[in-house]
């Protein structure tokens, strides 16, 4: 018995963790028993959403499928954002992924998604097109699957395989939360005030005023994840002018080529009216962000507006529920679109020329994997989600916007529905290697008021216009690397055409001609082009990209005098 | 275990046995599973999902299960071609070369003969990152296909190629020379899947020489000779019509052709992007007539000028 102990004693810690270890293999065993009873089939789903209404959601909609199909059994893997990349890459090379998978995160690169798809998800072309059968007895009856899509499957789409790999079952959309009590009390406003000038005056108001610990009260909480927000919906579009000044190819964009053409050229600079007002605009709106933001996450700004230390926030749908229960019983929250400015506005109403914006793109996405043993039942569960009323009961669930057309939504989302018209910005900047390191650095000065515009831009406009060549050389070089993706993944089709018949044989030569045309004809004239206009400039003698030159004005002259002579 | 003395050389014989057996069927080659249809369809599935050492595996038992003048022995020489010469990484142009050149001295008229030209073309072209091709050469690799397969999707898409670089040098000689092959191309072969790409060339070396009328018309007939997908349901034409009303707007001056293309745009897709752009472009143009027509209504009445 001595011995025994004895033993126990020297070995303590191993057999502590023996213990565990058996304890664990027991309790998984049970566990997995539960959610799958013998003879049942049971879909794995995988995804990073950690919000409880997501795992929640899936699991009542999980709850109705069975109601219909007993025999299957859903299991979640909600897998942290942090390490999803990492696990997702594990499960599919280890051949032990989920039926089901959330794709598309963006921790890891787009060529790598690209591939996982190609090798580890089943294509659901051959479906786009058949209705959705949940859908029967809806409005949607009858309607192809991608047409009951608000974005019409567009974000499913894999241009390098020329396939759907994938079903978005929410739409996602970005504005400012407000914290409606607190406006009124310090401001006495109902609403929040989505006129710019108006705006600055409430926060200017809000500021004046502080809590019943003597701390003064933040405007909006801000941090380095909150800023980008305020840059895309608010800043950015007001460089939507540069356009015509800069966008030399006429594609509707101004590239990063292209905007250094015209700074290099001296066709535009930095004291544009688009590119400094874009920079006094985020001077004004920061000012109103809490000291320090840049060096803050998105937790310690949200801690602040759930506290009641700040009246606005920018962030997304995924957020609108958690922040619901964070103020539950203590404050009610508000949705407000970015207050822009009006046309009339003395300062940026001539660079303000509209909304910001915004493409329809399904989130959420689900793909289908291949390993999976039930393709059959996990394809049925997808487009049971995506069936009308399930699709609008889930997001109702979860707090976020269905991605089906016809659904209704939480009326607190309802300042979510998207700018389908609108401008953007075309300020691109970034043109890799030393320029777009040395830009960082002052606009991060800049950032935190410790730079002024004129200090920013006089330090940083000779360095682009010297550097800047070289670093677009060194950027470019990508292109020739992506002709050789583009002939790898070609041959590979065109093989498939040569082993096919009749109408596949067909729509595949038809796919194998497109993308030889569009990824190996043209991108060679483009970079032709785009050298020229690198190393020759643009004709500084000639009218910008939208404005008509004079034979173009003779020419319409000359018709409606026609015109006019006729009539 | 004690074995006893006499039992000894009993066992070694039977562990030579299985020693021998095992180096045996060890070291022999491995069988081809399935029919060479099967072995091919898998060859190419491993080479679409990016296993190379798989694909080069399927594709060699292919090429020694099936006999010289077999169709599937080709196949397997222009898989193993492609899969050596577009593998990364780990690729190899010479091994590819061989292989090509292999396909042509077996099947010298062939289907995969007329692509494995087109390979070798095509490697001459698609250099490594930081080399510029030498031009010459890739455009005599091009004819060689064009002369040797004129009939051909090979030498239609060659053909296209060929006058690619020819289109991408923005020099007006070498576009004049383009147009001309390219009209006399689409002339003998109207039905070919590439005539919406000879139209856009025709309408880049039209830009090129400054002509913006048949600029246009070449643009309106590479949208309008565009093939669609039966299967594919996804066909966005929002960047055509753009291109083509931009190109009527202020190359051509053609307002009627350049409104024509940005309804279109506005009414087919109405949460592209360029939506709002298109409305602006209307707007513009309108005000510029109402703006034209009073100058020359206050011309005839011998107003200002």
């Amino acid at each position: 018995m001595k011995k025994f102990w004895t033993t126990c004693r020297t070995h303590f810690a191993l057999i502590v963790v023996g213990t565990v270890f058996l304890w664990s293999c027991v309790a998984i065993a049970l566990y997995r028993a539960a959610e799958s009873p013998p003879g049942a089939i049971v879909l794995r789903i995988g995804h990073w959403q950690l919000e409880a209404s997501v795992r929640e959601a899936l699991e009542q909609m999980a709850e109705e499928y069975r109601k219909i199909h007993p025999n299957v059994h859903i299991v979640q893997d909600a897998i942290p954002e942090m390490v999803y990349g990492q696990w997702t890459t594990t499960q599919l090379l280890g051949g032990t992924a989920p039926d089901i998978l959330q794709v598309g995160l963006g921790q890891l690169p787009y060529h790598l998604w690209v591939q996982y798809y190609n090798r580890y998800c089943v294509p659901l072309t051959a479906h786009v097109n058949d209705p959705n059968p949940y859908n029967e007895g809806t409005g949607l009856e009858g309607v192809p699957l991608r047409s009951t899509f608000k974005d019409g499957m567009r974000s499913s789409y894999i241009e390098e395989m020329q396939e759907y790999v994938s079903i978005p079952l929410s739409q996602f959309g970005v504005r400012v939360f407000y914290n409606r009590d607190l406006l009124k009390r310090l401001t006495g406003l109902d609403e929040a005030p989505t006129e710019y000038r108006a705006f600055l005056a409430a926060c200017e108001e809000i500021k004046k005023h502080t809590n019943e610990r003597g701390q003064p009260y933040i405007p909006i909480a801000g941090s380095r994840y909150h800023l980008p927000m305020w840059e895309d919906m608010l800043f950015n579009p007001l460089t939507y002018g540069i356009k015509r000044l800069a966008d030399f190819n006429r594609d509707g964009f101004v590239g990063n080529d292209e905007l250094f053409v015209a700074i290099k050229t001296g066709r535009i600079d930095f004291q544009h009216p688009s590119i400094r007002l874009r920079f006094r605009m985020l001077r004004e709106i920061t000012d109103h962000f809490q000291e320090g933001y840049t060096g803050l996450t998105r937790d310690e700004a949200v801690f602040l507006f759930a506290q009641e230390r700040a009246v606005f926030m920018s962030t997304g749908t995924w957020d609108a529920r958690s922040l619901q229960e964070q103020a539950e019983d203590r404050f009610e929250v508000g949705v407000m679109d970015f207050p822009r400015p009006t046309r009339d506005d003395p300062v940026y109403g001539d660079v303000m020329e509209g909304p910001q914006y915004e493409r329809v793109m399904g989130g959420f996405p689900f793909a289908i994997i291949r390993t999976s043993e039930h393709h059959g039942q996990a394809l049925d569960f997808l487009l049971f989600l995506a069936g009308q009323e399930q699709n609008e009961e889930l997001n109702r669930i979860i707090g976020w916007i269905p991605s089906v057309v016809g659904t209704e939504l939480d009326p607190l989302l309802s300042a979510f529905e998207p700018h389908l018209e609108g401008v953007y910005g075309n300020f691109q900047i970034n043109l890799g290697g030393e320029t777009w390191v040395r830009w960082l650095q002052l606009y991060t000065l800049y950032q935190v008021n410790q730079i002024s515009y004129d200090d920013m831009v006089a330090t940083f406009e000779p360095f682009y216009k010297e550097r800047g060549m070289t670093d677009l050389a060194e950027q470019q070089k990508d292109w020739r690397r992506a002709m050789h993706n583009n002939e790898q993944f070609l041959a590979g089709f065109r093989a498939e055409a040569l082993l096919s018949k009749g109408d596949e044989a067909l729509s595949n030569w038809i796919r194998y001609r497109t993308l030889t045309t569009s990824r190996q004809i043209w991108p060679e004239i483009n970079r032709a082009r785009q050298v020229r206009l690198l190393e020759k400039g643009p004709d500084l003698d000639a009218v910008g990209p939208y404005e008509y030159s004079p034979a173009v004005v003779d020419r319409v002259k000359e018709r409606l005098k026609r015109e006019m002579a006729g009539s | 275990m004690i074995i006893s003395e006499n039992r000894r050389p009993r066992v070694s014989f039977f562990m030579f046995l299985v020693l021998g057996l095992l180096l045996v069927f060890g070291c022999a080659e491995p069988q081809m599973e399935g029919t060479p249809e099967e072995v091919l369809e898998r060859a190419w599935k491993y080479y679409a999902l990016g296993e190379f050492n798989a694909a080069i595996g399927e594709f060699t038992l292919l090429k020694e299960a099936v006999l010289p003048d077999d169709p599937f022995y080709a196949q397997a020489l222009y898989g193993l071609g492609t899969t050596w010469n577009l593998r990364r990484p780990r690729n190899d142009p010479d091994t590819a070369r061989e292989y090509y050149l292999a396909v042509l001295e077996h099947r010298p008229g062939g289907e995969l003969a007329a692509y494995s030209l087109l390979a070798l073309a095509r490697m001459k072209h698609l250099v490594p990152v930081g080399q510029d091709p030498d031009y010459d050469e890739v455009r005599d690799a091009y004819r060689r296909v064009v002369d040797q397969f004129p009939d051909h999707p090979a030498g239609h898409e060659a053909f296209i190629y060929l006058q690619s670089t020819h289109v991408a040098t923005l020099d007006p000689d070498h576009a004049r020379k383009a147009i001309h092959a390219l009209r006399d191309f689409m002339a003998r072969y109207p039905d070919t899947g590439f005539i919406s790409a000879a139209w856009s060339l025709k309408a880049i070396a039209y830009d090129t020489l400054g002509d913006p009328d048949n600029k246009l018309t070449a643009e309106i007939m590479a949208f309008k000779t565009e093939e669609v997908d039966p299967q594919n349901p996804f066909h966005d034409n929002a960047w055509r019509y753009w291109s083509i009303a931009v190109v009527a707007e202020f190359d051509a001056g053609d307002f009627e052709t350049a409104r024509t293309y940005y309804r279109r745009l506005i009414e087919e897709y109405p949460t592209d992007i360029r939506k709002y752009s298109a409305t602006q472009a209307l707007e513009r143009m309108d005000e510029k007539e109402a703006h034209l027509r009073a100058h020359i209504a206050a011309q005839d009445k011998g107003g200002a000028p």
